[in-house]
C-alpha cells in the first residue's frame, strides 16, 4: 500500500507539476488561462495510437511526430484565435474552452469513445517489498525527472529562460529591458504545449486513452497552480506532489476514493484560497 | 371616458415607441409566438424542444446577471442548475412534496449554494475566481457520485412527479415562467441595482470607497442568480423526471456561457435570443449528433473573432444605432434621430 | 538636440494626463522634470519610452480603459513615437521605473542580466556588469539575494544598475529618492551624478526639489498635464510666484 501510494505519487506529481509549470509560464507571460493546455496532452497520446496503430510508426518515432505536431497545432492556435482576442481576459478562457471541445470531439469523431491503449515501451517488471513496479512506471518516472530538470535549466540556465521569468513576472518592466513581449509569448506558448505533449507521449503507456482524458487532469492541474501561486515554478512542483499525494491516498484509502480524488482536490484549493487568496507560495499579480 | 384617454395614449405609445423600433416589434412577435404556438401547432414534440429551450433560457439569463453584468465571471453555473435538479428531486422523492413546492424550494436551496459559494468568491477576482467557480460543481459531482444511496449515484434519480400532467400545461407553466424570471431580471439591471452592478464590474475599489457595500450587492447578484438557475434546475428535473450527474457537469457550465457569448453578454435578452435560435438547431443536428458538440464550440469561435459583441448585439447594431446626442434609438434606415433629429450620416 | 518631445498629449478615459508636452534635452545633459503629485509626470516617462503605446495595444477594459497617445517624439534623430517600447530600449533610451520594479522572484544578478537581454556579447556584458559593481559595490556583495528581499534603498540601487547594464545613452530616471532615508537618498544622487559624469544624459522626475535643483542644468515645472515653466534651477528658484504655486517653498 505505501509503496503503491508512493508509485503513485512520484508519476502523477511529475506529470501535474510539467503540465502545472507550462500553464502557469503562459498564463504569466501571456494572461491567457489556456482550458485547453490538458486537451495537448490529450491530442498527443492520440497522435501516439494513430502513429504506431494506422501509420505503423515506431513507437519512438511517434511521440517525437506527436510532440511536434501537437507543438505547431498550439502555437497556430495561439496564433490564429487567440492572439486576436487576448485583450479580453473572458474572451480568451471561453475560447480556449471551445477549442478544447473541438479537440475533444475531433478525436470522438475519428476514434469513437473508447478506451483505447498502446503497447508499453519497455517490458518487465520488479517486485520491491512485495509491490509489483513495471519498467515502464520506473521509465515514466526517469523521463519525467528528466523533462523537469531540462525544464528547469531550460528556464534558469539560458537567456530565453530569463526573459520568460521576467515576463512572467512584470510585462511592463520586462519591454523596459528590450524584451518583446508578444514573441516570448509565442515562444513561452510553444514550449508550454510542447511540454504538455511531452508528458503525454510518455505517460500514455501507463493509462488508457480516451477523448476526455483532458478533464480530469486539467481539473488538477488548475488546482496545483493555485495552491502553489501563479507563476512560482517552485510552487507549482510543490504542489504538484501535494496533489499528487493526496489523490494517491485517497485513491488507494477511501472507499469511492476514485470519484472523490477531484472533490478533494479541488476543496484543498477553495480551502487555500479563501485563507490566502494568492496561492501558498503565491505572487500576488500585479494590478492590470 | 378615461378608458378612452387610456387606450389613446396606449395607441400613441405603440405607434411612436414600440412600432417605429424594429427590436421592440420583434420582441412583441416572439412573445405572441411563444403564447400562441400550441394553439396553432400543438405538436408533442416541437413542445419539448420549445419547454427545454424556456428552461435554458432562463438558466443562461441567470448566468448572464450574475457573470456579465455583475462581472462575478462564472464558469462553474451548473452547480445551481444541479442543485435546484437535485434538491427538487429529494424534495419530491424523499418528502412527497409536490413540484409546485418542490420547485421553490429548490430555488431557495440554490440560493443557499449561491451564498455558499458567494462568500469565497467575494475576495477572489479574476483568474482565480474563474477557477474557483469551475471547481464547485466538480466537488458536488464527485460527492454525488460517491454517494449512490442518496442521490443514485451515476444513474441519477428518476421517477419524479409529472409537472403538470399534460405537454401543453407544461408548456405554458415553463414559458411564463421563462417570460417573468428573465423579464425581473432584465428590469433589475435596468435599475439602480443595475448601476451597481456595472459600477462594481468596471471599478469595485472606487465603488467602495464611496461608501457602497459591494459585498452585499455581490451576494444579491449571486443569490439571485442561483435562484433563477435553481428553479430552471427543478422545473428541469420534473420536466424531465430525472436529476442526474449531467446537471452538474463541467459541459452543462461551458453550453450555458456558449449561448450567452453567441447572445452577447450583458444583455439578458441575447442569452434568450440565442437559447432559442440554438437550442431547435441542436435538435436538428440529433440526425449528426456526433458534429454537434463540434458545430457549437466553432460557432463560439467565429462568435469571439468577428462579432466580439455578441451574434444578437451584432443584429441589433445592424438594424437600430442611437444616436449621439440624445441616446435615443433609432431604426437604421432613418436620416435624422426622431427626437432631436440630429443627421445621422456621420456616423 | 537627443531628445525632442513635440505637443506630446495622453488621454486616459477621456481625462486629459498630458496636454501637449514640449520638451528637449541635450547630449550629455541633467534635466529634472519636476511638479505635484500626479502631475503626469512617470506618464510623461512611460510615453516617452513606449509603454503608454503598449498598454493601449495590449489591454481592453479593466485598467487599460480608452487610452489615446499623440504627437511626436524624436530620439537621435530618429522617430521613437511610433516605436514599440523594446525596439526603443535597443535606440539607447532607458527607463528606470517609477517604484524601483525589480523582479521580484528573480536574484540580483538575474535581474542584472534581465537588463543586458539586448547585448549579445558575454565580454561587454561581463565589463558592464564591473562598471556596475563599481558604481553599486552593495549590489556585489548580494548577487545571490532575491530581490524582493533588499531593502528599499539596494533595490533603487539595483534598478538604477538593471537600467545601466541596458547600456543606455539617454537614462530616464523616475523618483529614486521615494521612500529611502536622507542619508541613502544622498548616495543615490550622487550615483546619478557619477553616471551622468560618464557621459550619459540623465532626464530625472523627482520630488526632492531642492537636492534635484543642485544636481539639473536645466528644469521643466509640470501641473495637471502641462509644462509651466522651464528654466536653469536659479531661474526658477528666483521666481516667487513658481515656487510658491508649484514648488511649495
Ligand atoms: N492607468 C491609468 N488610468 C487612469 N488614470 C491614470 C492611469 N495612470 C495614471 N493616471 C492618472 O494620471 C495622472 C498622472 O499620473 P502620474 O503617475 O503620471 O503622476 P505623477 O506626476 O507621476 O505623480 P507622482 O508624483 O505621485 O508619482 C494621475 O491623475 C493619475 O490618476
Ligand atoms: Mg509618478
Amino acid at each position: 500500500m505505501v509503496v503503491d501510494i508512493i508509485i503513485s505519487t512520484l508519476i502523477n506529481g511529475s506529470i501535474y507539476s510539467i503540465l502545472a509549470i507550462g500553464f502557469s509560464l503562459v498564463f504569466g507571460v501571456a494572461r491567457i488561462i489556456n482550458i485547453a493546455h490538458t486537451a495537448f496532452y490529450m491530442l498527443a497520446a492520440f497522435c501516439i495510437y494513430a502513429g504506431t496503430n494506422s501509420f505503423g510508426l515506431h513507437p519512438v518515432l511517434a511521440m517525437g511526430a506527436a510532440i511536434i505536431f501537437v507543438t505547431i497545432l498550439g502555437l497556430a492556435s495561439y496564433k490564429l484565435i487567440i492572439e486576436k482576442i487576448r485583450v479580453h481576459p473572458a474572451a480568451t478562457i471561453i475560447a480556449t474552452i471551445a477549442l478544447a471541445m473541438i479537440f475533444q470531439e475531433i478525436m470522438i469523431l475519428n476514434f469513437g469513445a473508447e478506451f483505447l491503449s498502446v503497447p508499453v515501451l519497455v517490458e518487465g517488471f520488479t517486485v520491491v517489498f512485495g509491490v509489483k513496479i513495471t519498467y515502464q512506471q520506473v521509465f515514466t518516472f526517469i523521463f519525467m525527472v528528466i523533462l523537469l530538470i531540462s525544464v528547469w535549466f531550460l528556464l534558469m540556465k539560458t537567456k530565453l529562460g530569463l526573459a520568460i521569468r521576467a515576463t512572467a513576472q512584470d510585462r511592463e518592466t520586462a519591454n523596459l529591458m528590450g524584451m518583446n513581449e508578444s514573441m516570448i509569448a509565442l515562444v513561452t506558448i510553444g514550449i508550454s504545449v510542447g511540454f504538455a505533449g511531452f508528458a503525454g507521449a510518455i505517460v500514455i503507456p501507463l493509462t488508457v486513452i480516451h477523448p476526455h482524458m483532458w478533464l480530469s487532469p486539467l481539473i488538477i492541474m488548475m488546482a496545483v497552480v493555485v495552491l502553489g501561486g501563479l507563476g512560482s515554478i517552485k510552487g507549482s512542483i510543490i504542489g504538484a506532489f501535494i496533489m499528487g499525494l493526496t489523490e494517491a491516498i485517497i485513491v488507494f484509502l477511501l472507499p469511492m476514493g476514485s470519484f472523490l480524488k477531484g472533490s478533494v482536490a479541488l476543496t484543498i484549493l477553495i480551502i487555500v484560497l479563501i485563507i490566502k487568496p494568492e496561492g501558498l507560495f503565491g505572487v500576488s499579480i500585479e494590478g492590470e | 371616458m378615461s378608458i378612452l384617454v387610456y387606450l389613446r395614449r396606449l395607441f400613441v405609445t405603440i405607434k411612436e415607441e414600440i412600432i417605429i423600433l424594429p427590436t421592440k416589434v420583434i420582441t412583441i412577435l416572439f412573445i405572441l409566438f411563444l403564447l400562441v404556438l400550441p394553439v396553432i401547432l400543438p405538436d408533442s414534440y416541437l413542445m419539448r424542444v420549445l419547454i427545454l429551450a424556456a428552461i435554458f433560457a432562463m438558466l443562461t439569463a441567470s448566468w448572464d446577471f450574475l457573470s456579465g453584468f455583475a462581472g462575478q465571471l462564472n464558469f462553474g453555473h451548473a452547480l445551481f442548475f444541479g442543485v435546484g435538479a437535485y434538491s427538487s428531486a429529494l424534495f419530491n422523492l424523499l418528502l412527497k412534496i409536490p413540484p409546485a413546492g418542490s420547485i421553490p424550494l429548490s430555488g431557495l436551496v440554490a440560493v443557499l449554494a449561491g451564498l455558499i459559494i458567494g462568500f469565497p468568491c467575494l475576495r477572489l477576482k479574476g483568474i482565480y475566481l474563474a477557477l474557483t467557480t469551475i471547481a464547485f460543481p466538480i466537488i458536488l459531482t464527485g460527492v454525488v457520485n460517491a454517494l449512490p444511496g442518496i442521490t443514485g449515484g451515476e444513474l441519477g434519480l428518476s421517477g419524479l412527479d409529472k409537472l403538470t400532467g399534460s405537454r401543453i400545461g407544461d408548456y405554458y407553466i415553463v414559458t411564463l415562467l421563462m417570460l417573468g424570471s428573465c423579464t425581473v431580471m432584465y428590469k433589475l439591471t435596468q435599475s439602480n441595482v443595475g448601476i451597481i452592478f456595472h459600477a462594481i464590474r468596471e471599478d469595485e475599489v472606487s465603488l467602495k470607497v464611496s461608501g457602497i457595500n459591494t459585498t452585499k450587492y455581490k451576494l444579491l447578484a449571486f443569490c439571485l442568480s442561483g435562484l433563477f438557475a435553481g428553479i430552471a434546475g427543478g422545473v428541469y428535473a420534473h420536466f424531465m423526471r430525472i436529476a442526474g450527474p449531467s446537471t452538474l457537469s463541467v459541459s452543462t457550465s461551458f453550453t450555458i456561457i456558449i449561448y450567452a457569448v453567441f447572445g452577447g453578454v450583458c444583455t439578458i435578452y441575447g442569452s434568450v435570443a440565442a437559447v432559442y435560435i440554438l437550442f431547435p438547431l441542436m435538435e436538428v443536428f440529433q440526425l449528426l449528433p456526433q458534429f454537434r458538440t463540434l458545430f457549437f464550440a466553432a460557432i463560439v469561435l467565429i462568435i469571439l473573432l468577428y462579432m466580439p459583441s455578441g451574434f444578437i448585439q451584432w443584429i441589433i447594431d445592424k438594424i437600430e444605432k442611437t444616436c449621439s446626442r440624445c441616446g435615443h434609438k433609432n431604426h437604421a434606415l432613418r436620416k435624422i434621430c426622431r427626437f432631436c433629429e440630429r443627421p445621422f450620416k456621420y456616423y | 538636440m537627443q531628445l525632442e518631445v513635440i505637443n506630446l498629449r495622453v488621454v486616459f478615459n477621456k481625462a486629459m494626463i498630458l496636454n501637449d508636452i514640449n520638451l528637449s534635452l541635450n547630449k550629455g545633459e541633467l534635466v529634472g522634470l519636476v511638479g505635484p503629485n500626479g502631475a503626469g509626470k512617470s506618464t510623461a516617462l512611460k510615453a516617452i519610452s513606449g509603454l503608454i503605446a503598449w498598454r493601449k495595444k495590449v489591454s481592453k477594459g479593466i485598467i487599460g480603459g480608452d487610452i489615446t497617445i499623440d504627437g511626436l517624439i524624436v530620439f537621435n534623430g530618429e522617430r521613437i513615437d511610433e516605436m514599440p517600447a523594446h525596439k526603443i530600449v535597443s535606440n539607447g533610451l532607458v527607463l528606470c521605473p517609477e517604484r524601483r520594479k525589480p523582479f521580484r522572484e528573480m536574484t540580483v544578478l538575474d535581474n542584472l542580466l534581465a537588463g543586458a537581454f539586448l547585448e549579445r556579447k558575454k565580454v561587454k556584458i561581463k565589463e558592464n556588469l564591473d562598471i556596475v559593481y563599481q558604481l553599486f559595490p552593495k549590489l556585489k556583495s548580494r548577487t545571490r539575494q532575491i530581490s524582493g528581499t533588499l531593502s528599499g534603498g539596494e533595490q533603487q540601487m539595483l534598478g538604477i544598475g538593471r537600467a545601466l547594464m541596458s547600456q543606455p545613452r539617454l537614462l530616464c530616471i523616475d523618483e529614486p529618492s521615494i521612500g529611502l532615508a536622507p542619508i541613502v537618498r544622498a548616495e543615490v544622487f550622487e550615483k546619478i551624478m557619477e553616471i551622468n559624469k560618464r557621459g550619459i544624459s540623465i532626464l530625472l522626475v523627482e520630488q526632492e526639489i531642492s537636492t534635484v535643483f543642485k544636481m539639473t542644468s536645466r528644469n521643466y515645472v509640470i501641473s495637471s498635464g502641462q509644462i509651466i515653466t522651464e528654466g536653469t534651477s536659479e531661474k526658477l528658484l528666483n521666481d516667487n510666484v513658481i515656487r510658491k504655486t508649484y514648488l511649495g517653498m
